[in-house]
């Protein structure tokens, strides 16, 4: 294995995170699953690490958690290198996708687990785990087994046997995934709750944009081993740093187009592209698109583009629309208020949009 | 399982087979209770005596204590062996993983006849014909493929997260693997041992190689007893042999459940 040398550490001892993560790689032969990832995690912080599968935000966790060994890089808590110790000595907790309950012992002794290697007092790990239960809402099911439990119920279990030992960070994998809708807005409310009256430091593996944006303070967006954008849920929608994460965090319409001298233009819309030349890809969100009947009104400084409704479609609370212009399809989306006319396919439209809410990156 | 209707033709070939499987027994089940000095079908005169003339013959009784400690040594030894080679195959995934379970399997695929001329010639310079080590050795080259093949399956089938979860809650490797690993192969080691129990109890083949006047087996008795003379102590001994049989079926189903254990 190859390590770095020590003078690299100088600086990540104290004061730059919690969690620090510095140069973490992972190869498998040929393969680089995870490549140079660099992160600082504040305390009390939950951090989503998202991407789609593959984009090695797990195999990232799990080298945190010490289950798989990285190739180089250091992992810092507290100020405490923990890049060699083990698992077990790690001191975090873990939740899976699958809940990974012991199958053979009912919720308290699974709960009770991790005090029991800890050496806690009896009585005192009783009442912890009593604690631990009713925290998750599972008082008078003590005593079943994991088989006799519902999903939902089984990865609340999961939770409480990770934070009964009051681990030092909360690493979560795909805990949501296994869960039908609507309990998964449940359990994903209840986890943030939870991790916010506790103020435990957590990461959370998702590839699902939904969950990050809505609980997390802070987003990793992944792909391909390699780190796309960090920044708060907000950030990450309104000012996507690569094409990638405009792409995969939301909904968006992508348009090909060649900048020269600060513009760009796409399909006849010239848009503000400072700093870029050759060829370009314009994006701007469906929501963000206003859709009107008709030959383009003068528009001031909005973005403009003329075509024909290709199908519309109402969902109740929202009408979206696929237009035929510039050669592609552009997908809008608007809010029903009630007394909107549905454009027929073939009728002509006019598409409006702001300059801020247009997005330019070098064509990939 | 999905509840689905059986038609009466399958409902009356599945009589027939078992008309077919179980017919031996259920002539041997009045044999063994006749009153004659010879075997025949059906008994002219019904007695117990076959089965107080079992516990009177000592060869017998000798042989049957053989076999049940050697059934009982070999099964334990086979679950100590292939534990923890079931473990190095499946988890350590040593270079040639496949190629050594194949190895450890190929003595199911020789004729035994072969397997017991081949333990013959073996085992005679080394001084192990007609002794209990002897027996425990030949049996174990049969019982261990069986333990080896049953538990990696076990092993194979484990979900691994529940091991890293041990892990990342704080138990070191050999704590993991007897509080969670173990448990979770319950059924596995079950099956392993009523599987080598049963196997070893069985043998006849390798224990007629191996056996001579000095110890021998039940099986090997029976037939020696069968050869010389034909009463009906055999019958009564084979009913008893049955109900053994079905006794550790039992225990089996009781603490494993018999179709997770041999039906996967």
């Amino acid at each position: 294995m190859i390590r770095t040398a020590p003078d690299e550490m100088a600086g990540l001892k104290q004061g730059e995170g919690f969690l620090s993560l510095r140069g973490l790689t992972r190869r498998y032969g040929p393969f680089v699953a995870v490549d140079d990832f660099n992160l600082d995690v504040a305390k009390g912080e939950l951090v989503a690490f998202l991407g789609p599968s593959g984009c090695g935000k797990t195999t990232s966790l799990r080298m945190i958690a010490g289950l798989v060994p990285s190739s180089s890089g250091h992992i810092v808590v507290n100020g405490r290198e923990i890049t060699e110790v083990p698992p077990y000595r790690r001191d975090m907790g873990l939740v899976f996708q699958s809940y990974a309950l012991f199958p053979h012992m009912d919720v308290a002794r699974n709960v009770a687990f991790g005090l029991e290697m800890r050496k806690v007092a009896k009585a005192d790990a009783a009442a912890r785990v009593r604690e631990a239960i009713a925290m998750v809402r599972l008082t008078g099911k003590e005593h079943h087994r994991p088989s006799e439990l519902s999903g939902g119920q089984q990865q609340r279990v999961a939770l409480a046997r990770a934070l009964v030992v009051r681990p030092s960070i909360l690493l979560l994998d795909e805990p949501l995934s296994n869960l039908d809708a609507k309990l998964r807005d449940e359990m994903r409310n209840e986890i943030r709750d939870i991790q916010k009256r506790l103020g435990i430091t957590a990461i959370f593996v998702t590839h699902d944009q939904m969950e990050a944006l809505t609980i997390c303070d802070k987003v990793v967006v992944m792909n391909h081993g390699r780190l796309e954008q960090v920044g708060t849920p907000l950030e990450i929608y309104e000012h996507p740093k690569t094409a990638f994460v405009a792409g995969f965090v939301g909904r968006i319409n992508r348009l090909a187009g060649t900048a020269s001298g600060g513009i760009a233009e796409a399909a006849g819309v010239k848009v503000a592209a400072p700093g870029f030349t050759g060829p370009v890809e314009v994006m701007v969100r469906p929501h963000r698109i206003v859709l009107s009947a008709g030959a383009a009104p003068a528009g001031g400084d909005l973005h403009q583009l003329s075509g024909t409704v290709a199908r519309a479609t109402f969902a109740g609370d929202i009408l979206e629309y696929e237009v035929e212009a510039g050669g592609v399809l552009m997908k809008t989306e608007a809010a029903t208020r009630g007394g909107e006319t549905v454009h027929a396919p073939g009728t002509p439209v006019t598409l409006s949009w702001r300059p801020q809410d247009t997005f330019v990156y070098t064509a990939s | 399982m999905d509840e689905r209707p059986i038609s009466p033709a399958l409902k009356a070939s599945a009589l027939v087979m078992f008309i077919f499987l179980l017919a031996p027994l259920l002539v041997v089940l009045p044999i063994s209770f006749s009153g004659d000095a010879y075997m025949a079908f059906p008994p002219s005169s019904w007695s117990v005596k076959w089965y107080g003339a079992i516990f009177a013959d000592k060869q017998m009784t000798a042989a049957f204590s053989v076999s049940i400690a050697l059934a009982l040594v070999v099964t334990v030894l086979s679950l100590l062996i292939g534990l923890p080679a079931a473990y190095a195959l499946v988890r350590l995934k040593p270079p040639g993983a496949e190629a050594l379970g194949s190895l450890f399997t190929a003595p199911l695929l020789l004729p035994t006849i072969v397997l017991g001329l081949a333990i013959l010639l073996v085992f005679a310079p080394l001084g192990l014909l007609g002794t209990f080590q002897g027996l425990v050795a030949a049996h174990l080259i049969v019982t261990l493929p069986y333990a080896v093949r049953v538990l990696s399956t076990a092993l194979a089938t484990l979900p691994i997260p529940v091991e890293e979860a041990a892990s990342t809650l704080g138990a070191p490797p050999l704590t993991v693997f007897f509080r969670v690993t173990l448990p979770m192969m319950r059924s596995g080691m079950v099956s392993t041992a009523a599987l080598c129990f049963l196997v070893s109890f069985d043998e006849v083949v390798l224990s007629l190689f191996m056996t001579g006047p000095r110890i021998s087996t039940l099986p090997v008795a029976m037939y020696h007893h069968v050869e010389q003379q034909a009463d009906p102590m055999v019958a009564a001994l084979s009913v008893l042999l049955v109900f053994l049989t079905l006794a550790v079926v039992v225990i089996v189903d009781r603490t494993a459940g018999l179709a997770k254990t041999f039906v996967k």
